[in-house]
């Protein structure tokens, strides 16, 4: 009776895997995915199509921490100054003009231009305050270190502020007048709500915005999850058909459209085929040559504001000695780096500043070796540690100059230099750390040194060098680092020196500490310059990092749809490639 | 009563065990490296507003003081607010859910069917040209890398032939067109489908053609089969009416399984094809190490892998008369 059992079962199998069954199924399953959609009321015209690898997380600038995020609301949102794509130096966008500082009372009194927010309200002082305000209240992290020193704001009239400091400080200009305004009449509702209820703090950094309200040349206008983010040009752009800085502004798009893809793979294919106008995201060099070699495709390249570096561990031996880290530095071939592994699309950094910040940047720092052939940097490290009392059983050169493979180095106690570790990023986050590691690693072996690089998973990497200060030395990298170098003294100031600190090396130095502290005060940007390339000489003597590499920003576009992209530190995703690329 | 009974004991079971995995799960994202934080500093923070951070995400608290908020989420249905949306974790999972349900429903089906049909016809065939072909090709598919599968299928069909969108679940052009019906939206979700389910399919349909061959194997061995042969009935009844529906209770295990373990399983797949399913989420959760949003998605994978195996163990019972518990 074995077959009954299994003539019931045909039975319910063919229920279960009936074609008509698996047709429904698949049918509902796809309606089930469309619950809730209705006809979209856009009509699509000359809209720009932009890749993001990733989809933004909020449309709360209050708590945005992730770029794409930042990307997308740094069109909706506007600051009353923004960067110049050519000099760097901040211009008026939202304000009228300059600020006008008034040293006796601490004040800087700023204007404003006219201006309206998307939905047709005007923009007034008022707006700025509150923005002000709403910050200090919810103790905003992301702009509260660059609020916290004003100490009031008065707006005599709707187009006029004025701002009184507890102390000078120089990164109001830089720092705090780049902060994005939001609307009072929005932000009110969502902060007396946030007041209300248990955790005011944490209700208002989550508060969902569906329909930011903003000043910026786009505004949102759908976010379908998962797919897409479409921003419309927004009417009320309040430099639409204005020239500022010499430039005649737009959008002269009807919107941007941005779609997330899962890799870079996807998206260069996407933007070969001509699904995508713009990947806003910087190429590796592996795709460049078949980029261009098509002629559909314009590739572009701009200096990062990155620092790629080589950190020590400089609380304990056996680099608390800065003859040893001179030396090190003094052996890497960074030209190497750039030709080799970098393939050409990076600069050797001589300082931390990158040098395209020309108003920042110290060139009239030590060059450890930068313009030496591989055998004189050996012999001139060998000199550095050899005068410091550094011995060998058999030293890297030998008694008639010749170069040969170093063994048995000694620190100048007499005690073998220990082996050391630098951590590096897994070749699958970033190859070209990962293999500047394990270079660097044989260029010190030469001369004795017991060095080795190790990748680690990069969360874990952070561990150890941020939190715990488990580590010889490592490679890691700041990007987008802000014109403005305060972040110098973030860096390596002893107060910052402390778990999850920036200051990762442990550097300590009194004098520096006393400089970076000077420069912030230091309101007359020709003073300030001074003491930061005062910072930068210093650093550059004690080497607690040592600067190692900028690679390019490369990016690419289609070039079919859309022209007029503004090149820029960082790139062409920047305000002023939206305000003016046209369709073709 | 007896199957009543059996439910009960297996459900009691699976509350114990559900509670393990929770209290598993929350150590484990604690002990892993990796600091929530610093994905969302930058270097104008001052250690001050950084601390502000971390009570803002509640990581300030003692371990023991997070593991009951935890745990009071859970009882309460609710699963915390995910660290880098700022939004419910459950909105956003069931925002996910429906995306990878239509996916992997879909793969996993239609793998089965093909499955169970080829495999049927491979150990009918066994020894034969035909059965080695199918064989060796199942476990081909099987293998093979997913992402490179994936990859390779966009870059033929999407980006040299142009038939197919090369990622993503619909396409803008028609979903911001105002004259876009229903219809038309659907076609374009199905039309974004046919290279993800095309990869997954080809990973799944072999291990099912195999199990199905395997299984088939076995059950011609019957007497039964034997019997029905000496009836002089047709190798093709004896095959599709009597060996073949026997043989398919253990693809029954595996298509459950696979339901289940689809959730996750898909991670690469719904990187490579930017789908935006629970499986992506789950991959950016882990490594931005949002917790909460991370525990969630693991939860739910348990729950439907612990449920997945007592619907199985039920369906036997309803398939063979002779399983009792």
């Amino acid at each position: 009776m074995r077959h009954l059992a299994g003539t019931r079962s045909t039975g319910f199998w063919g229920k279960f895997f009936g074609t008509k069954s698996v047709f429904a199924l698949v049918l509902g399953l796809g309606w089930m995915v469309m619950a809730g959609i209705g006809s979209s009321q856009v009509e699509a015209a000359d809209l720009l199509k932009a890749g993001f690898l990733e989809e933004p997380k909020t449309l709360n600038i209050m708590r945005a921490s992730d770029r794409w995020s930042r990307r997308v609301l740094s069109l909706i949102y506007q600051s009353l100054y923004v960067r110049h794509p050519e000099t760097l130096e901040l211009v008026p966008w939202l304000a009228a003009e300059a600020p006008v500082y008034d040293a006796a009372d601490l004040c800087y009194t700023v204007k404003l231009r006219p201006a309206k927010w998307s939905d047709g309200s005007e923009f007034t002082a008022a707006d700025v305050a509150f923005t002000a305000r709403l910050i200090q209240e919810f103790k905003v992290s992301r702009y509260l270190s660059k609020w916290k020193f004003v100490e009031r704001i008065e707006t005599p009239d709707k187009h006029t502020l004025k701002f009184y400091l507890t102390e000078p400080m120089a990164i109001f200009e830089s720092r705090t007048l780049i902060t994005p305004i939001v609307p009072k009449k929005q932000w009110e509702a969502i902060a007396e709500k946030a007041r209300n209820s248990q955790e005011p703090r944490t209700t208002f950094l989550n508060a969902n915005l569906e329909t930011p309200i903003g000043t910026g040349p786009f505004v949102l206008q759908q976010w379908r999850q998962g797919a897409y983010l479409y921003l419309k040009r927004n009417e009320h752009f309040f430099a639409e058909g204005q020239t500022i800085q010499g430039r005649l502004l737009g959008p002269y798009i009807d919107g941007i459209v941005f779609k997330f893809f899962g890799t870079s793979d996807a998206a260069v294919m996407a933007l070969r085929k001509g699904a995508l106008d713009m990947f806003w995201w910087g190429i590796q060099p592996g795709y460049l040559d078949e980029l261009k070699r098509d002629d559909a495709i314009k590739v572009f390249s701009n200096q990062r504001s990155a620092l790629y570096y080589l950190g020590f561990n400089v609380r304990r031996a056996p680099f608390n000695d800065r003859n040893l880290r001179q030396a090190i530095a003094t052996l890497i071939d960074k030209g190497f780096i750039i030709e080799r592994i970098l393939q050409g699309h990076g600069s050797a950094m001589r300082s931390f500043i990158p040098s395209a910040n020309t108003f920042w940047h110290c060139s009239e720092v030590p060059a450890y070796g930068m313009s030496l052939s591989r055998a004189e940097k050996v012999r001139a490290a060998y000199k550095i540690l050899r005068e410091a009392g550094y011995t060998w059983e058999t030293p890297p050169v030998n008694e008639k100059g010749e170069l040969v493979k170093g063994e048995g180095l000694r620190m100048p106690d007499g005690e073998p230099l220990p082996e050391f570790t630098i951590l590096t990023p897994p070749a699958d986050y970033d190859p070209l750390r990962a293999i500047s590691g394990i270079m660097i690693q044989g260029w010190l072996r030469d001369v004795g040194m017991p060095a080795s690089a190790r990748p680690m998973a990069f969360s874990a990497l952070l561990d150890q060098v941020k939190k715990l200060h488990k580590f010889d030395a490592f490679i890691l990298a700041y990007g987008r680092l802000d014109i403005d170098p305060a972040w110098l003294r973030a860096f390596f100031h002893s107060g910052n020196d402390k778990p999850r600190g920036w200051n990762m090396s442990g550097y300590r130095n009194p004098e520096f500490d006393s400089l970076a502290e000077a420069s912030d005060r230091a309101v007359d940007p020709a003073e300030r310059r001074d003491l930061v390339r005062n910072m930068q000489k210093m650093l550059l003597r004690d080497v607690p990092y040592i600067p190692l590499y900028n690679p390019e920003m490369i990016e690419a576009v289609h070039q079919a749809g859309f022209d007029g992209w503004v090149n820029m530190l960082e790139g062409i995703g920047n305000i002023w490639s939206f305000c003016e690329v046209k369709p073709r | 009563m007896e199957l009543w009974g059996y439910i009960f004991r297996r459900l009691i079971q699976i509350v114990i065990i559900f509670f393990v995995i929770l209290t598993v799960l929350f150590v484990i994202f604690r002990l892993a490296p990796g600091d929530p934080v610093e994905r969302m500093v930058d270097p104008s923070m001052t250690p001050e507003d950084i601390q502000l951070l971390i009570s803002q995400l509640g990581l300030d608290k003692p371990l023991g003081v997070q593991y009951l908020y935890y745990l009071k989420n859970f009882i309460a249905g609710q699963f915390g607010i995910s660290f880098h949306y700022g939004q419910p974790v459950v909105k956003i999972i069931w925002n996910r859910l429906p995306n990878t349900i239509l996916l992997f429903t879909t793969s996993v089906i239609l793998s089965a069917l093909a499955g169970i049909f080829l495999g049927k016809i491979a150990a009918w065939l066994k020894g034969k040209k035909t059965d080695s072909a199918m064989t060796i090709g199942a476990l081909v598919t099987h293998t093979i890398f997913i992402p490179w599968l994936g990859l390779l299928l966009i870059w033929v069909f999407a980006f040299k032939l142009g038939w197919f969108p090369i990622t993503g679940m619909i396409s803008e052009e028609v979903w911001l067109d105002p004259a876009a019906g229903r219809w038309v939206k659907a076609l374009d979700v199905m039309h974004h489908m046919v290279l993800p389910v095309a990869t997954l399919f080809l990973i799944y349909f072999g291990s099912y053609l195999l199990i199905m061959r395997s299984s088939m194997l076995e059950t011609l061995k019957e007497d039964y089969i034997i019997t029905g042969r000496a009836k002089g009935l047709t190798g093709k009844t004896v095959r599709d009416r009597h060996a073949a529906p026997n043989a398919r209770l253990p693809v029954v295990t595996s298509v459950g399984l696979s339901l289940a373990f689809s959730i996750n399983g898909g991670a690469l797949t719904e990187t490579v094809f930017t789908w935006p399913g629970i499986g992506r989420e789950l991959v950016m959760a882990v490594s931005q190490s949002d917790y909460p949003l991370a525990q969630a998605s693991f939860l739910l994978i348990a729950a439907v892998v612990l449920l997945s195996n007592l619907v199985v163990d039920i369906l036997y019972a309803y398939l063979d008369p002779r399983i009792r518990y």
